[in-house]
């Protein structure tokens, strides 16, 4: 009989804690995982119902950049994306980061007018963009089909070269396994079924496996929060959608960048393995279901063969479909919610795993100092009742 | 698809026919303060379970219809006009 060692030392949840962190995603590990290493909060819990890694963070694609428009969420996503560059070394374990270079495609006039306007705001936020022509396009990405022949030729794109992938997985396990050894409990099969009140503080969490008592509530559930809303009576700003992601047969290496078209919503990386990740638009109804459709299907495969012609044999082989909580300005919402002890890390929809390390240690700040700290003041959830939505935008 | 539309003008139809409409809310009373328009206008329940909402039949008989639909497993229970 061969010897098997558990890889992540799982716990029973004790009776009480410092910290009760909801969800085992890479959120909720990553603020265990900066409480512990960089506030000095011993007993710490993150529990999860399914498996470490359920959500969000084992069903994205893999892309980390930080070409948003913004001027709120710039500086947060441009310190995100410095941190995953940084992590394998932090965490001691290869995350497999490749700084492989945006592309985002323009296909008319007004379209390259506008990229230039949010090339501007970036560029001032210190993020690195570049125009290019499609003759210089065409030699970074000799596969791509310049010419006019597509319905919607390419007349330019916008370069992000700072951008790149993670692997999603090794994420997951660097975090968990970075949280196991500064002495995070990591509790799977625990469910939480109500966030206990008193008056309006925070006193712990009720579980499957019994109450369990903390002065400090993190709820980052990513795409389940409406849930954790309804236990405390509250509803927040959020409706879930689907988003498809499909990948393809394995081919040798021909796609060195990330190739996106934020007018026709679709995206693509070839991975290490060597399938092609298609990537596109959210579902257009709200959904808490994970599914795919050949609409979707049928879609991906006519777009990247419209502007990848070399591709028209190859056939998509696995899909799956991750549920993004998208708020109405498309930020998300970080900080408190009115109860004390009770912090908000939820809402991220289309951009969770690209904002994972700042967001571990920004809500680790605001869980150990109580102080909402700069980069993240803008999120708050009372944004909605004071008319301080941000401007940003889905692309 | 993982489910069919039953348009009441149109038949079974394709969701991707439709554009979706949101939540049905009932808005604010006349004169009710920016708090109550806020929590019309943003909040949601969005909770994996049965609820009544707006779609419209765009690529048929761009009709508004109401469905009532349970978000977590599409199963629809009634449509009306």
């Amino acid at each position: 009989m061969a010897k098997t060692q558990k890889l992540l030392p799982f716990k029973q949840p004790e009776k009480s804690y410092d910290v009760v962190i909801v969800g085992g995603g890479l959120h909720g590990l990553a603020t265990a995982y900066y409480l512990a290493r960089y506030h000095g909060i011993k007993r710490i819990a993150v529990l999860e119902r399914r498996y470490i890694g359920f959500g969000g963070s084992g069903r994205n694609t893999e892309m980390i950049r930080s070409n948003k428009r913004a001027h709120e969420t710039l500086p947060f996503y441009k310190e995100s994306l410095a941190m995953w560059y940084d992590l394998s070394a932090e965490l001691d374990w290869n995350l497999m980061a490749q700084q492989k270079g945006i592309i985002a495609l323009a296909h008319s006039d007004p379209e390259m007018a506008a990229m230039r306007m949010l090339s501007d705001s970036q560029r001032r936020a210190g993020i690195k963009i570049e125009m290019l022509n499609p003759s210089e396009l065409k030699k970074l990405v000799p596969s791509l089909d310049v010419s006019d022949k597509p319905a919607l030729p390419i007349f330019g794109a916008q370069f992000h070269p700072e951008g790149g992938t993670v692997h999603h997985d090794a994420a997951v396990w660097g975090f968990a396994k970075a949280c196991a050894r500064y002495g995070v409990d990591l509790c799977v099969g625990v469910e939480v079924t109500g966030i206990k009140l008193d008056g309006t503080r925070v006193t712990g969490v009720d579980t499957n496996l019994g109450h369990i008592a903390a002065p400090k509530v993190h709820v980052a559930v990513g795409g389940y929060s409406s849930q954790i809303g309804r236990m405390i009576g509250m509803k927040f700003p959020v409706v879930n959608f689907a988003m498809q992601v499909m990948t393809t047969d394995i081919m040798a290496p021909f796609l060195d960048h990330y190739v996106a078209s934020p007018r026709l919503h679709f995206y693509t990386q070839q991975t290490l393995k060597g399938d092609l990740i298609l990537g596109g638009p959210l579902d257009h109804f709200q959904s808490w279901g994970s599914y795919t459709t050949w609409e979707e299907s049928a879609d991906r495969a006519v777009k990247i063969v419209e502007y990848f012609p070399d591709l028209a044999h190859v056939r998509i082989v696995r899909t799956w479909s991750g549920l993004c909580d998208c708020t109405g300005d498309s930020a998300p919402i970080m900080g408190g919610c009115g109860i004390d002890g009770l912090s908000l890390d939820i809402a991220w929809g289309y951009y969770g795993f690209k904002s994972t390390p700042a967001c571990g240690k920004y809500s680790a700040e605001y869980i150990a100092t109580d102080r909402v700290p700069e980069k993240i003041k803008h999120f708050g959830l009372d944004r909605f009742f004071n008319r301080r939505l941000v401007r940003e935008v889905i692309l | 698809m993982a489910f069919l539309i039953d348009c009441p003008n149109c038949g079974r139809r394709n969701p991707y026919e439709f554009n979706f409409g949101g939540e049905c809310k009932s808005a604010p009373a006349q004169g009710a303060d920016m708090k109550a328009w806020c929590n019309y206008l943003f909040f949601h329940e969005n909770m994996p379970e049965f609820q009544d909402e707006w779609w419209f039949h765009t690529m048929g008989c761009r009709d508004w219809i109401r469905v009532r639909r349970n978000i977590a497993t599409h199963e629809i229970r009634s449509i009306e006009e």
